[in-house]
């Protein structure tokens, strides 16, 4: 059988109060919470929902694991019954949190080998804790949204370890900067976007076999770039993929 | 004073249905089977399929209008999305959570009746008989919800539900629940909502319970839970695995010395490792019958259906499987025409399935689930190509049984006996050489019915042999519920026909109040009726 890394099994459903909830986009915003004693594995995802609200849904975790506080990045559904009331929370609300959850983690095995994240969208949460979890981490990170309005909290992503390549669906190659006033000049890190979907990045590229692949976000392209990691010789073994829906 | 319980869906209701009926029952209720005598109406809700909940609808609707003559309480429980919650809260009388059950009397005296219990739980704390409930009983019931509860009362809640012993609805075989709830998240069940977290029952209580119904000659004993083999994952260490709880019970049955079979429902994949295979093997109470769900053959829809697991890892399963226990028959779960499904994706499914020649498949033609992920995409397989690939699985399974089947031809097997079957006459025996058996009544043929410890149902016919014994009564009279060895003879697609050819000097005798005679007028063994619902299709 397979060695599955150790990951964070002890579930709790508590209350948490929120910090804030900043506004990224019109659509988009993060949540801010209390961490309480809550303990998880990047890459887990939580059950949220308001408080006195029989509805909940899933949200991975976008802080990293050693952070005092637990966010999670929130795309506005349209009619949707728990987003819609997250985004109207304000400090000192309660929410409810059951959790941790979910696999798409990286195994121990795998910390060694070349990593991919793929992302559209909000999909980008899990990612963002890998980056704050495993700064030392090397790995490459796909982000397709349309503009780079959407590239959600990037500068984790602009750094010395960490090959970040934006994908912007409708908007020309764009240089995107690090806007941390607090770096120096010199350690101040820019990419230029691919004009395009990361599933045409992932065809313009050599795929690299031997790389252990995470893909999270909608559904259509997770099919479109395991067709091509597949097709290119990876083992659906080295793919890990969490339906974002 | 007398209730009337229902429960809809899965094995995992049924249980939880014991455990209501023996707080009513010590409550000072006792059980009626006809809804119109009963002064309390319960269901068991199952939100996995519309029909189910279209079924509680058109009940509730009922006992409204007999509610304008007579005095009734209606309550419900079981799989409830939150969303039907909040509807349905509007109809029933009193509507909670299967973990809420210890506050049942509570719940009841409400409603102003008064019972011995009731007089008991008016106390912060109390103790009755065998129950230890000490939750305060709540006052507002619109904090009946596990949202606004905190963990430690959460698990606290779980715990004093299984507390409650359930009243067994047989003598030989019992479902015992080990686990509830689910984080798995399919996209295709509603149950992570309805359930919700997976929570493992303490180790102890299992065994204990276990023990017992070991001490009093239960042959057949299934460990229930939605994820059944990631028991323990949630108790950090607390309490035992699922391979270590496997091998404490294979070691009690050899200490009791008692001979039964212990089966599991349902794993799931992922959590399936070779040291729970390797603890099957060892013990023979433990049942050699694995039951694997699929749901699909392809990877891409695996990843859709948020399986969390490759094709690769389920084969490596069953390779394992094959490799240590391989006389185990294999069952698994299967859904056709799932969102998206192509032609080619659906042959990645047959492709599997030819290749592992289940011994039986509960395939469900997809259908969209209120409250699961996937309710929101797009149920696009048209109905036609559901049922064709249902029927082509069908037909695969009907292929791959019957040769398993023959395979066993002249060998002697062990039956656990469910049902005698009284038929007019039959139309389908396949061995022409089989005498016909009488009751008293020479028109009619006896047959007995039962399943082998792979699940596979069985007809045994008594040849003429068998029924000038002289022990013939005595043996009719106590088989139900207990093991018989027979000679297979034939075999249908799904299931066996035996032939008994003695009848057994020494057969333990037992009371079969809850054994069946069925009336079955075509006898013909296809129509050998067996659940076709696994613990909600995990």
């Amino acid at each position: 059988m397979t060695n599955q890394t150790s990951y964070q099994t002890l579930r709790h459903t508590l209350v948490h109060t929120v910090h804030f909830v900043r506004h990224l986009t019109s659509s988009a915003y993060i949540v801010r919470c209390s961490r309480g004693h809550l303990t998880f594995t990047p890459g887990q995802h939580l059950s949220v929902g308001p408080k006195n609200n029989v509805n909940m849904r899933e949200y991975s975790v976008f802080s990293g694991d050693k952070e005092n506080f637990l966010e999670i990045l929130v795309k506005e559904v349209e009619n949707g019954l728990v987003s819609k009331e997250l985004k109207k929370l304000n400090p000192k609300d309660e929410i409810i949190i059951e959790g941790p959850l979910g696999f798409f983690m990286i195994e121990e095995s795998q910390f060694e080998k070349p990593l991919y994240m793929i992302a559209t969208g909000t999909g980008i949460a899990p990612f963002h804790c890998f980056a704050k979890s495993y700064p030392n981490l090397s790995f490459t990170v796909l982000h397709g949204v349309r503009t780079s309005d959407e590239l959600y909290a990037h500068q984790i992503f602009l750094n010395d370890t960490i090959t970040y390549i934006p994908c912007l669906s409708k908007e020309p190659p764009t240089i995107i900067s690090s806007t941390d006033d607090t770096q120096p000049t010199s350690k101040k890190h820019s990419t230029t976007s691919f004009q395009g979907r990361v599933t045409d990045y992932l065809k313009s590229i050599e795929i690299d076999r031997e790389g252990i692949y995470f893909i999270c976000g909608n559904c259509d392209m997770i099919y479109e770039a395991f067709d091509i990691l597949q097709q290119n010789g990876v083992s659906p073994e080295h793919i890990k993929a969490e339906v974002y829906f | 004073m007398k209730f009337y319980l229902i429960s809809l869906g899965c094995q995992m209701n049924v249980s939880d249905s014991e455990r209501v009926k023996t707080m009513l029952i010590q409550m000072g209720y006792t059980e009626t089977l006809h809804e119109h005598e009963a002064n309390i109406l319960g269901i068991m809700a199952c939100s996995v399929r519309q029909k189910a909940i279209d079924r509680i609808y058109s009940l509730i609707h009922k006992w409204e209008k007999w509610k304008k003559s007579k005095s009734l309480i209606t309550f419900l429980s079981g799989c409830i999305l939150p969303v039907d919650k909040e509807k349905l809260l509007k109809r029933f009388d009193i509507l909670f959570s299967i973990n809420e059950l210890p506050q049942l009397p509570d719940m009841l005296k409400q409603y102003g009746i008064t019972t011995p219990y009731s007089v008991a739980a008016s106390q912060d704390t109390y103790d009755h008989n065998s129950l230890a409930i000490k939750i305060a009983p709540q006052k507002n019931s619109s904090q009946n919800t596990t949202n606004s509860i905190s963990a430690t009362v959460h698990k606290d809640i779980a715990k004093e539900f299984w507390k409650i012993p359930p009243t067994y609805s047989s003598n030989y075989t019992a479902f015992v629940s080990i686990q509830n709830g689910c984080d798995k998240f399919c996209t295709f069940c509603a149950v992570p909502y309805t359930r919700g977290r997976e929570t493992s029952r303490p180790s102890s209580e299992i065994l204990k319970e276990v023990r017992i119904l070991m001490q009093q000659g239960y042959k057949s004993i299934t460990l229930l839970g939605q994820n059944v083999n990631s028991y323990g994952k949630d108790t950090n260490g607390k309490e035992l695995t699922f391979t270590q709880l496997l091998a404490y019970i294979g070691n009690m049955a050899e200490e009791l010395q008692h001979d039964c079979w212990v089966y599991f429902t349902s794993p799931h994949p992922r959590d399936m490792t070779r040291e729970v295979l390797e603890i099957i093997a060892k013990y023979p109470s433990l049942a050699k019958q694995i039951h694997l769900p699929m749901q699909s053959g392809d990877d891409k829809l695996l990843i859709k259906m948020n399986r969390n697991h490759s094709m690769i890892r389920y084969n490596q399963v069953m390779d394992e499987i094959k490799e240590i226990i391989p006389q185990a028959t294999l069952f698994t779960d299967i859904i056709v025409g799932f969102c998206g499904e192509t032609e080619k994706q659906f042959q990645n499914t047959v492709e599997a399935v030819q290749k592992y020649q289940y011994n039986m498949i509960y395939v469900a033609t997809y259908s969209p689930r209120p409250g699961a992920a996937s309710a929101r995409w797009e149920d696009n397989v048209p109905l036609t190509i559901k049922k064709e690939r249902f029927r082509k699985i069908s037909a695969l399974l009907r292929e791959s049984a019957y040769n398993y089947n023959n395979t066993l031809i002249g060998t002697e097997i062990k039956i656990l006996i469910d049902n005698i079957s009284v038929s007019k006459k039959s139309t389908s025996n396949p061995k022409e050489n089989i005498t016909k058996n009488f009751s008293s009544d020479s028109q009619n043929y006896i047959y007995l019915i039962g399943k082998n410890e792979g699940k596979i149902p069985v007809r045994v016919v008594l040849t003429e042999n068998a029924l000038q014994n002289k022990n013939y009564n005595d043996f009719i009279n106590s088989v139900i519920g207990n093991f018989i060895t027979a000679q297979v003879t034939g075999t249908h697609s799904l299931s066996l026909e035996c032939t008994l050819e003695h009848i057994p000097t020494s057969f333990p005798h037992k009371s079969t109040n809850s054994g069946n005679i069925q009336k079955n007028q075509s006898s013909s063994l296809e129509s050998i009726s067996f659940s076709t619902e696994s613990t909600c299709l995990k």
